[in-house]
Formats: C-alpha cells, sequence, structure tokens
C-alpha cells in the first residue's frame, strides 16, 4: 500500500471574480481572510451583491475580521468555527443557488467540507473558485473506526476514534473531504513508520 | 459442462478452500514474460479456449463457497462492502440484466431466466434461488439490484458513470478488494482512484486506458488481467480489514511459501451498459498457491523469474516487501535456468 506520493490531492485555484454572477458568496477562514479581501479589491463594482461568511476558526491564530469588516459588501456573516459557517452556507445554498458564485478560502479542510456542500447542490466548475490558505493541516478519515479527526500535521498519530496508531496516507477524497489513515503497525504491532511533519 | 463444486471451503478462519487439478489448469496465468511490468494488457473480450475466458463472466468449483464468504462479510459490516449512489439506480437494473442473461446462457444447467414483459423468472439452483420480480421495480426485489444479483455472482462488481469525460465511481460490491477502501473510492474520478498505483501516470497509461475506456462500445466487452499476491486464501483483504491480515504476513518463510503465498489474480472484464451507458468493472479474483503453481513446472519457472525480477516500487506497492525474498527461494527449486515456453492459460 502506498503512503506517500499519491495523486488524488487536490489542486486550487487563485480567487479571481467570476463571471455571469448576479450574487457573489465569499467564504473563509483564519488566514482565508487574505485571498478574500484580495478578491474585494478586484471586484470593487459588486460589493452590493456580495455576501461575506467568515470563520474565526484559524489553526494559525491569523484573524482578518477587522479589515473584513471596513468592507462595503451587502452583509458580512461572522462564525467562531468552520462548522457553522458550513451549515450556513447549506442554508444559504438551499435557499437560492441559481446565478450564485461561490468563493472558498482558507484549510484544505475547510475547503473540502465546504465543496462537500456545493457539489451537493451541484454547483459546477464554472460556479465555484477554491484558494487554499495557511498550513497544510488535514482532515483525517480512519479507514477502520470511520472517525474523523481535524488539524492532524503529523505523518503518524493516534486515532481519537479507536486509539489505533495511524499512518496519514497522501490518498484524498473529496466525497468525504479528507485523507485517509490506516493502522500504522499492522504487519507488526508496535514497528511504527518514521514520525515526520505532514508537508505543512 | 459439469462443474465439481466445492461447497464447504473457508475463506477465513480455518482456511479450508482449495483448487483441484483442473481448476488449477483453467486459470487464467498472468504472466506473458518472464519479467512484469504494467502495460496496456487490453484485449477484446471473447471466448478462447475451455478455461476462465470461455464464458462472459466465468465461474468454478468454489462458487457456492465464495457467495457464503460474501454474504458473511457483507453481514459483519453493513455499509462497508456495498456502496451505490442513489443515481446509479438505471446503471443496477443494466447490471442485473447482463449478468442474468450471462449466466443463464453460459450455464443453463444452474441458471435460468424468463421474460415475460417486465415480469422476470429467475431461478439459481446452486443457490435454491427461484424468484419472480419486476424488472426496474426494487420493491420487487429483497435487495437492490446489484446487492441482489452479485449476491450471487463470483468477484467483485464495480460501476462507473462517465461524466466529463472521465470515470466516476458510482457503485460497488468488493468483498475481495485487494487493499483499498470502498467507501472512501465511492464518487472518486479515474484519475483520483488510480492516485495510490506507482509508475502509471508517469508512463501515461492512465490516460491511455481512460480514452480507451470512454471508446468502449455496448456488445463489445474488453479484457484484462491484473494480479497481487496474498498470505492465505483469503477473500476479504480490505484497506479496512487490515490489522486482521497483515500480520500474516510476517509468517512466510523460505519452507512454507508454497503453502502459505497465494497467487491473487484478477481476471477483468468490462463491459458498456446499455441503457445507463455506464461501464461495469468486474474484478473475478482466483487464488493458486505455489504449490498449486508448481503442478505446471513452466508456469513455477516463471514465476520464479517474475518475481526476482520485479521492481520494487510494485513489491512495495502490492504489499509483499516482506516475504519477495521467501516466495523467490521457495520457487527457485523449479528454475534450472534454461527456457522454455512457458504454457499460456485458456
Ligand atoms: C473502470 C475501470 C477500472 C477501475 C474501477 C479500476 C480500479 C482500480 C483500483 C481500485 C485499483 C487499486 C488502487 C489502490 O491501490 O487504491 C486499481 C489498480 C490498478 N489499475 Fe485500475 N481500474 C480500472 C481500469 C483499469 C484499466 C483499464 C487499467 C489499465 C489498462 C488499469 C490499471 C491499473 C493498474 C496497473 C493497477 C495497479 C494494480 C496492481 O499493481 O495490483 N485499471 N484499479
Amino acid at each position: 500500500m502506498l503512503i506517500t506520493g499519491i495523486k488524488s490531492r487536490p489542486v486550487y485555484d487563485q480567487l479571481r471574480p467570476l463571471p455571469g454572477g448576479i450574487r457573489h458568496l465569499v467564504a473563509g477562514q483564519g488566514s482565508g481572510g487574505r485571498a478574500m479581501l484580495r478578491l474585494l479589491d478586484e471586484m470593487p463594482e459588486q460589493g452590493m451583491q456580495t455576501t461575506l461568511l467568515y470563520s474565526q476558526e484559524s489553526f494559525s491564530g491569523l484573524d482578518f475580521l477587522a479589515e473584513l469588516q471596513q468592507r462595503q459588501v451587502a452583509e458580512l456573516r461572522v462564525y467562531p468555527s468552520n462548522q457553522e459557517l458550513v451549515a450556513d452556507l447549506e442554508r444559504i445554498l438551499g435557499n437560492a443557488r441559481m446565478g450564485t458564485r461561490l468563493y472558498l478560502s482558507g484549510s484544505e479542510s475547510f475547503i473540502g467540507t465546504a465543496m462537500q456542500v456545493a457539489t451537493h447542490y451541484d454547483m459546477n466548475s464554472d460556479e465555484v473558485l477554491r484558494e487554499h490558505a495557511g498550513s497544510f493541516v488535514r482532515r483525517i478519515w480512519c479507514v477502520h473506526c470511520d472517525s474523523y479527526t481535524e488539524n492532524v500535521t503529523q505523518r503518524v498519530f493516534q486515532c481519537p476514534g479507536c486509539n489505533a496508531m495511524l499512518v496519514v496516507r497522501d490518498h484524498y477524497s473529496r466525497r468525504l473531504a479528507a485523507f485517509q489513515a490506516v493502522k500504522a503497525d499492522a504487519e507488526v504491532p508496535g514497528e511504527l513508520p518514521e514520525a515526520e511533519e505532514l508537508d505543512t | 459442462m459439469t462443474i465439481q463444486f466445492r461447497p464447504d471451503e473457508t475463506y477465513r478462519d480455518d482456511y479450508t478452500y482449495a483448487n483441484s487439478p483442473e481448476c488449477i489448469a483453467r486459470a487464467p496465468f498472468p504472466f506473458p514474460d518472464d519479467e512484469y511490468m504494467y502495460s496496456m494488457n487490453l484485449e477484446p473480450h471473447v471466448s478462447v479456449g475451455d478455461g476462465a475466458l470461455k464464458a462472459i463472466f466465468d465461474i468454478d468449483e468454489h462458487y457456492i463457497s465464495e457467495c457464503r464468504d460474501r454474504a458473511i462479510t457483507l453481514e459483519k459490516d453493513p455499509g462497508m462492502h456495498y456502496v451505490s449512489a442513489p443515481h446509479m439506480m438505471e446503471a443496477q437494473w443494466d447490471l442485473l440484466e447482463l449478468i442474468m442473461e450471462s449466466y443463464a446462457s453460459d450455464y443453463p444447467e444452474y441458471f435460468t431466466l424468463e421474460k415475460d414483459g417486465t415480469r422476470w423468472h429467475w431461478t439459481n439452483t446452486l443457490l435454491n434461488i427461484d424468484d419472480t420480480f419486476t424488472f426496474g421495480d426494487p420493491s420487487t426485489l429483497p435487495y437492490e439490484p446489484m446487492e441482489y444479483i452479485t449476491r450471487q455472482a463470483q468477484g467483485d462488481w464495480v460501476l462507473q458513470e462517465e461524466r466529463d469525460g472521465t470515470l466516476y465511481w458510482g457503485a460497488g460490491i468488493a468483498t475481495q478488494r485487494a487493499d483499498y477502501s470502498l467507501r472512501f473510492n465511492l464518487g472518486m474520478a479515474w484519475h483520483e482512484f488510480h492516485g495510490p498505483v506507482p509508475l502509471l501516470k508517469e508512463t501515461g497509461m492512465l490516460d491511455r486506458a481512460l480514452k480507451f475506456l470512454l471508446r468502449l462500445r455496448c456488445g463489445h466487452p474488453v479484457r484484462r488481467l491484473n494480479w497481487s499476491l496474498t498470505v492465505n486464501p483469503r477473500l476479504d483483504v480490505s484497506a479496512e480489514s487490515l490489522p486482521d491480515w497483515a500480520p500474516d504476513r510476517t509468517t512466510v518463510t523460505a519452507e512454507n511459501a508454497g503453502k502459505l503465498v497465494y497467487l491473487r489474480i484478477e481476471l477483468q472484464p468490462l463491459h458498456r451498459l446499455p441503457r445507463s451507458n455506464a461501464i461495469v468493472f468486474p474484478i473475478r479474483t482466483y487464488l493458486l498457491n505455489l504449490e498449486d503453481i508448481a503442478t505446471n513446472p513452466a508456469w513455477a519457472k516463471r514465476m520464479h523469474r517474475v518475481l526476482k525480477s520485479l521492481n520494487q516500487e510494485l513489491v512495495d506497492y502490492k504489499g509483499f516487501t516482506r516475504y519477495r525474498d521467501a516466495a523467490v527461494e521457495w520457487l527457485s527449486q523449479f528454475d534450472d535456468g534454461q527456457d522454455e515456453e512457458v504454457v499460456k492459460a485458456g
């Protein structure tokens, strides 16, 4: 089983104004605020058609809320966690998604879970852009106990769900918005691969 | 054709699975050469010989036992080994029809299918099944159509839907999958689920194989072979159950490799499906241990050379890094260094 060098990790875009939208949803988290600000600079005419969604959850501690509050937009919605932002995004897209353009910026885990919602509403690649920001901390799915762990930075870690020592593979599923992890010492219990930082 | 079935074999715990000499002889031996590397080994799926390549979907003496093992695995972990996206229902019916028609025409002594409009009557004497149902109406079957028919079929089955110039994993039943997770792969695109395979992308093979499959036409199936090694005749070697079977890899020695190490051959005949335009990818697995292989000295000799010279990246990917040397040493007794033709399967 291959652990590293797998080619299923998503490739990200750079946020830029998308044509044809009547409503722009710009959603970001933590250090993703920087790309949100840059995007707003590039679309000064669309302020009143723009809704900002910002989660202050951050792995690196960066917070762009003060700058975002200075911008002239239709609405700024602020959330304490990424999960609450994504739940609200689900409600917003459920009410109206025709003519909506979605811009996502933040961690891989944030983008991945927000994309699950966008995919559920059949948004296609002309309607969504994703820009990665911050460290590549990973959201992990344990193949053995079906649990998810956020913000993993180590190749080998202990699963909070089943306590197994897991090794994180580079294999990524967009449907689960997560990387896969498998038991690290499956062949010989206790014989672990070398600890290393993930490529953050 | 009469098959002497072995109805009471196990693929777990006491591992009573074993091959008759006839069953060994009919296996699709996967090594055309003394050296092995991935290649575009796709060919038209036409009937050849009297062995595994004769029928549209091959069954053999293990049919009853293998269906039982599938049922055990499905019952153990619901939702883990059979998954289907909701929009795959049409492809599921396509698959049910394809398997029923193929089995009934290739094995009329075991399977019959009578159609009266959408009222279908299906009998499977090997599993004592006699069902009448309405084609297209899932409420008339005890399971979803794909699960219903593949519980009566050998091998794993995957349904791929074609969208945006690629293939997406829409459904699957996989109780004998080699080291991957079905739930993880559901919804993945062609290049994503092949992501873990070494060398495929770099050599351009992944693009070429996809192009080939997108041109696949209804009624013109193609097939290919793949292979790996497994310790013990175990069908369920999923990523999920890794902790149950990976420790067996440490038990192999040059003395016991003949009994413990199994060549796992995958016959993969791909079909385009008529209504849904989906593609079905069956993975029909044959398990032969090295002692079985050695009943054909030319096979043993060839396999010795293949394993000995195999690219280390493939060894690591296929998961037998720990016991490659033991298997090579056991097989070396059949290689005198002389060259002779190896009899091909079929
Ligand atoms: C739609 C049909 C197909 C499906 C669903 C499929 C699926 C898979 C899966 C799940 C794996 C294991 C990946 C892992 O380790 O996680 C795999 C391996 C592989 N596939 Fe495919 N595949 C298909 C068709 C093909 C074709 C047509 C080719 C080449 C012509 C191909 C070449 C390979 C190779 C070389 C491997 C590595 C096998 C090994 O070393 O054991 N596949 N495939």
